[in-house]
């Protein structure tokens, strides 16, 4: 059995843990020339394998001298000392996402990707939302400066990964949208219809491209 | 229209409610300088002449600030600062981002003939966009009926810079009564061929085919705004200025 001892109970990038026919790469490892090491900075687990039920009856089965992989320990590396189940969240292509928009431009606005399904990230991704991703109709004639406005809270979905500096975003349902909005005058609206939000205390109306709520 | 002496506020001054226009029906309008706080303050936010337009129920606050801030329907003289793909990057003033302008904004203009601009000419145009969001955008035809109105490229000519108050004066339907600005006819009547564009971001267009007249154009406009000149002495410029360049 794989004792402790040999590999470091806390470990930087690069570090070597083992060799791969003790150990069973988990995240936060990668695998060189055979040899395990460290991808994060953070605390070593060794998982020890669920025990194969095996035929113990049966003695003259031919049995392998070497330990197969399923009955290897998995090591993993993981940034806080919580159980190996919490992963680091990352939104993928379909996620439904909650942003904050950081800055509009005439042909896209940028987001900050603050909620990914129903977890909150530790880090804010950048995400874009395209002048032809706001709508599904009409997406010739939309005006960025109509549907969003620095500070809103939308609703969208994640259509593409996107290049280095942000994921793509898309509002082109009738359920994504702006979902919280505040006035010029600084309060908060509430939604009259699907492109319009009302300040309650002024009366006046702002456009944006409101979610239907559920 | 005030009679009396006019009426100078600072920001966040308290208005007296008496000089407050109210109508039974029309509701009252705030023009540049006052802010509205809800349920019933009026507070202005610059320094300057407040004026009451009764007939209009309606009272906004005349000053003359150093920095052009860019208002959807104004008048603009702005320099092309480089062409990109579908617009051109202009300069309404330095030190401030540009505006952009789009190629198919001018007058008959289509995908294959477009305007051909090069980076330094002066154009004038309206502000189609401008909020504190975003970067201005301008537009050199009427959208709506597809005509120029006399925007577009500026050709030849001199620009003049001048205060931002006095650009609004210049642009006044009435600007003799009401701007208190002559010196324009004043030359006008002394006999020199000259046509002016003037812009609300503080530059004034001369073009003339003679530079004298240009540069006299120029001089009136600049000494009547720097030394605010009243309609007299305006014209007593102007006639100075006649008899030392002829």
């Amino acid at each position: 059995m794989a004792s402790t001892s040999s590999s470091p109970s806390m470990a930087i990038p690069g570090q070597f843990l083992g060799p791969v026919s003790k150990f069973q790469p988990g995240p936060g490892t990668h695998i060189h020339e055979s040899n395990l090491y460290s991808s994060l900075l953070g605390v070593v687990n060794i998982t020890q394998p669920a025990k194969a039920p095996g035929p113990a009856k049966r003695l003259n089965k031919i049995i392998n001298t070497q330990t197969t992989p399923a009955e290897l320990p998995t090591i993993s590396v993981l940034r806080s000392a919580g159980s190996s189940d919490k992963r680091e969240v990352l939104p993928e292509v379909g996620n439904i996402v909650l942003c904050r928009v950081i800055r509009i431009m005439p042909r896209q606005a940028v987001v900050a990707i603050l909620i990914c399904g129903d977890t909150v990230l530790e880090a804010e991704w950048q995400g874009l939302i395209r002048v032809q991703d706001v709508r599904a109709t009409e997406k010739d004639r939309v005006k960025i400066y109509d549907s969003f406005r620095p500070g809103d809270i939308v609703r969208a979905e994640v259509i593409s990964l996107g290049d280095q500096a942000s994921y793509y975003l898309s509002t082109a349902r009738n359920e994504l949208g702006v979902i919280m909005a505040t006035s010029e005058a600084g309060n908060t609206m509430y939604p009259v219809n699907w492109k319009e939000y009302k300040d309650p205390e002024t009366g006046l109306s702002e456009p944006r491209k409101v979610a239907k709520p559920y | 229209m005030s009679s009396e002496s006019p009426l100078v506020v600072l920001p966040g001054e308290t208005i007296d409610p008496s000089l407050i226009p109210t109508h039974k029906k029309n509701p009252l309008r705030l023009g540049p300088g006052l802010r509205h706080i809800p349920p019933s303050e009026i507070v202005p936010t610059v320094a300057g002449q407040l004026v009451v337009d009764h007939r209009k129920t309606s009272m906004w606050i005349e000053y003359n600030g150093g920095r052009y801030i860019p208002s959807q329907g104004d008048l603009i003289i702005g320099q092309i600062a480089r062409s990109a793909t579908d617009f051109y990057y202009v300069s309404l003033s330095p030190y401030t981002p540009n505006a952009t302008l789009p190629h198919l904004a001018f007058e008959s203009a289509t995908k294959k003939t477009r305007p051909q601009l090069a980076s330094g000419e002066l154009v004038y145009a309206r502000v189609s966009l401008a909020n504190r969001h975003m970067d201005p955008e301008l537009e050199c035809v009427n959208s709506s009926t597809g005509k120029a109105d006399g925007l577009g490229p500026l050709k030849d000519g001199m620009v003049f810079d001048v205060s931002l108050g006095f650009a609004r004066r210049l642009l006044m339907a009435k600007s003799r009564e009401e701007g208190k600005v002559e010196v324009l006819e004043a030359l006008g009547e002394e006999g020199l061929a000259f046509e002016t564009a003037v812009g609300r971001n503080g530059k004034v267009w001369v073009g003339s085919e003679s530079v004298k007249t240009a540069v006299m154009v120029g001089r009136a406009l600049r000494e009547t705004d720097e030394k605010g000149l009243g309609v007299e002495a305006q014209r007593k410029l102007v006639k100075k200025l006649v008899r030392e360049m002829r």
